[in-house]
């Protein structure tokens, strides 16, 4: 048997690698190993006060940091009946969007798009792309500075807290992003030319009646965060069912847990988001989704590179708004519990898909945790997609090294988390 | 690039990837930074990675794996000077609050059941001076940016890095904000490596710890302050152990024999 390894997976969050086994020309399995080492996070914060959950879940992840701190405390909200106020949410939304952003144009322009440039990395790009990359840290230091802004740091701000701010923005840091926003929409719009320009390589055909997966945000809006779950084939259902289909499962290659709908793999992200919501969008990013949304995008998991660049227009366009609604409210005072038994499950969406945070608390203190990352659901789906794609590229001839790559673009596409997902090519031929 | 630029290699093992993805936030420097120095091995950055000998080892992440054992060991044996950076590096971080219960076991099966994982053995997570020796700490959940870059320009000059020695409180006083502690509510500032800002108290909050213990740090005052304030004994010890990892077991174990959680 033989096998073809990519030990340690580069330009991705965290330590994976892909092993493809081979018996004969007959691919046997992929693999998308999980070396991260696990942490056990929901077990360790048993036993804690909410507000002591809050500061350390979003350590599971740097790049998801906000996402996680808004998941837990929607979750926790909801398990301690509290109504945060409106400009509480109104904040949330803002420091979602820096998110998005930052997040968004570090995996398409930074981690992506090298491949489909044939570098090694985005600095060996310099050279020859110099305005892109350098549009590219400029497109992300703007998200992380909106989220510095909010959340009082770039990565693990604590002023987010459970019913409401330590803090809120001051008007002037909230002026100068609305107005730098207007400035930077040409940058982000540059970045979806780009990847609409690029030849998008068609590694597998996968079936019709795959289904994606993100929140319904709130109001009918395209965001970032909501109490519903839309399935692609129509269906939905509320956040709290979650467990319905992510039944986790434990495999032996991976401290990462799996997850399947229906007995299928399925996929969440930025093309999930836009298969599901992109017709609320406005503006530019909506005429954007127009020109270049297709079916392809439904059977190819590399145009979630093209949906992230469509999303950071979104995200831009977004700002002048979100900005002037927070300036334009008085600081509320922090909500308080009402209670201190409850459940709650906060589903927020990370730059990679959807989150889910679910808490049991009993007499103030956390009895259950329970936390669905957006990569552990992507999991399954990556490796189906990888196998139908290693059966392809090897039936057509294709060389060791070719196969390696198209694999670790297509694990790369799904901008995959994989510290996150803790609790990626090795080719095994036999 | 010269033949004298010092040759970097940057690795992550259990954590969150921040202290690596401050290293990539630093968007004004970074081109500067792969200027000057040999980047080698940066894995989260680039794919052209060569394991060779190296001048200084950036190290972040805990240890919780007999693999990753391994591999740290290997890097320690090829660096000159091996840095650990980040709160989960220097002490083992919010993965290692318990370290040492003996309880380990039941919350691993508790998460995995008695599902077999093959690809590696797992273990309670720690710090690396667990298990090599660490030149240097620059502690941080995220590492500064600042701080960081301050460090690897000196060393890039051949000279030592200068850290701040101080708690968070004094970086708190230089901001002029009010003691939190004044009014009743658990702020980890004295507890706590300074560097970051004083962030926390500066947005009205309480400092978490995440930075990790400082030098020479008084837990017994802490803990006799809040106990005094009405804190409940057992939530004054999660809150201390919550970033203190490796750094605070003893002195917790010294608080409970004179009587703590009673």
């Amino acid at each position: 048997m033989k096998e073809l390894n990519v030990p340690a997976l580069a330009r991705v969050e965290g330590d994976g690698g892909i092993t493809v086994t081979l018996d004969g020309k007959k691919v046997k399995s992929v693999t998308l190993d999980v070396h991260e080492g696990p942490r056990l996070i929901e077990q360790l914060v048993r036993g804690m006060k909410p507000e002591d959950d809050v500061n350390v879940v979003p350590r599971i992840c740097a790049i998801c940091t906000l996402s996680h701190k808004f998941a837990a405390i929607r979750g926790m909200e909801k398990a301690l009946d509290i109504t945060p106020p409106e400009k509480a949410d109104l904040t949330r939304e803002l420091m979602m969007l820096g998110e998005n952003i930052e997040s968004n144009s570090l995996h398409t322009m930074l981690l992506a798009l090298p491949d489909f440039l044939g570098y090694p990395s985005a600095v060996a790009m310099l050279n020859d792309y110099t305005d892109d990359v350098k549009r590219a840290l400029k497109l992300k230091k703007f998200g992380n500075h909106i989220m510095e802004v909010t959340s009082g740091r770039i990565v693990h701000g604590e002023n987010p807290i459970i019913g409401g701010f330590g803090k809120y923005p001051g008007k002037k840091a909230l002026e100068e992003i609305k107005a730098k926003s207007h400035e930077m929409i040409p940058d982000a719009a540059r970045v979806v030319e780009l990847f609409a320009s690029l030849e998008i390589p068609k590694y597998a055909d996968v079936d019709s009646d795959k289904v994606f997966m993100s929140v319904s945000a709130p109001k009918k809006k395209f965001h970032l965060y909501g109490d519903e779950i839309l399935v692609s084939n129509g269906k939905d259902f509320p956040a709290d069912d979650y467990k319905k289909f992510t039944n986790e499962r434990v495999v032996p290659h991976s401290f990462a847990k799996r997850s399947k709908y229906n007995d299928k793999t399925f996929m969440v992200g930025a093309n999930a988001r836009l298969i599901n919501m992109g017709k609320r969008l406005d503006g530019h990013a909506a005429d954007l989704f127009k020109e270049h949304f297709d079916k392809r995008w439904l059977r190819n998991p590399l145009y979630n590179n093209l949906a992230q660049a469509i999303e950071i227009v979104w995200a831009m366009e977004s700002l002048p708004d979100a900005c002037d609604k927070v300036a334009s409210m008085d600081d509320p005072p922090t909500e308080q519990p009402m209670r201190k038994t409850g459940s709650g499950t906060g589903a927020v969406e990370a730059p990679r898909g959807t989150l889910y945070h679910h808490y049991e608390l009993k007499d103030g203190l956390v009895d259950v945790a329970d936390i669905i990352t957006p990569t552990a659901q992507n999991l399954d789906d990556i490796e189906m997609h990888m196998k139908l794609a290693a059966e392809r590229m090897l039936a057509e001839g294709k060389k060791d090294d070719e196969v390696r790559l198209g694999l670790e673009m297509i694990a790369r596409a799904y901008d995959p988390c994989i510290s996150c997902a803790t609790h990626l090519v090795t080719l095994k031929r036999f | 690039m010269t033949k004298s630029s010092p040759k970097i290699g940057v690795y992550g093992f259990t954590g969150c990837a921040g202290d690596q993805l401050m290293i990539l936030n630093c968007e004004d420097q970074i081109v500067d930074l792969f200027g000057a120095t040999e980047i080698r091995s940066f894995v989260m950055a680039k794919s052209d990675n060569h394991e060779g000998e190296l001048d200084v080892a950036l190290v972040e992440g805990s240890i919780s794996t007999e693999e990753q054992l391994k591999h740290l060991k290997e890097i320690r044996e090829r660096s000159k000077i091996l840095i650990a950076i980040g709160t989960c590096a220097c002490w083992g971080g919010p993965q290692a609050m318990k370290l040492g219960d003996g309880k380990y076991e039941d919350r691993y099966k508790k998460v995995y059941g008695n599902a077999k994982i093959t690809i590696s053995k797992a273990f309670e997570a720690q710090p690396l001076d667990a298990f090599v020796k660490v030149d240097m700490k620059i502690p941080g959940c995220p590492i500064d940016k600042q701080e960081f870059l301050k460090s690897v320009s000196k060393l890039v000059a051949g000279k030592h890095p200068y850290l701040l020695k101080s708690p968070v409180c004094l970086e708190c006083k230089w901001k002029e904000n009010r003691c939190i502690l004044l009014d009743g509510k658990f702020c980890a500032g004295p507890l706590t490596k300074g560097g970051c800002g004083a962030v926390c108290p500066s947005h009205n909050l309480p400092c978490v710890g995440c930075w990790g213990p400082t030098d020479d740090l008084n837990v017994s005052a802490e803990y006799n302050l809040l106990k005094e304030k009405g804190y409940d004994p057992e939530e004054i010890i999660t809150k201390i152990r919550k970033f203190g990892g490796s750094g605070v077991v003893e002195l917790v174990k010294d608080l409970e024999k004179k009587g703590a959680k009673k």
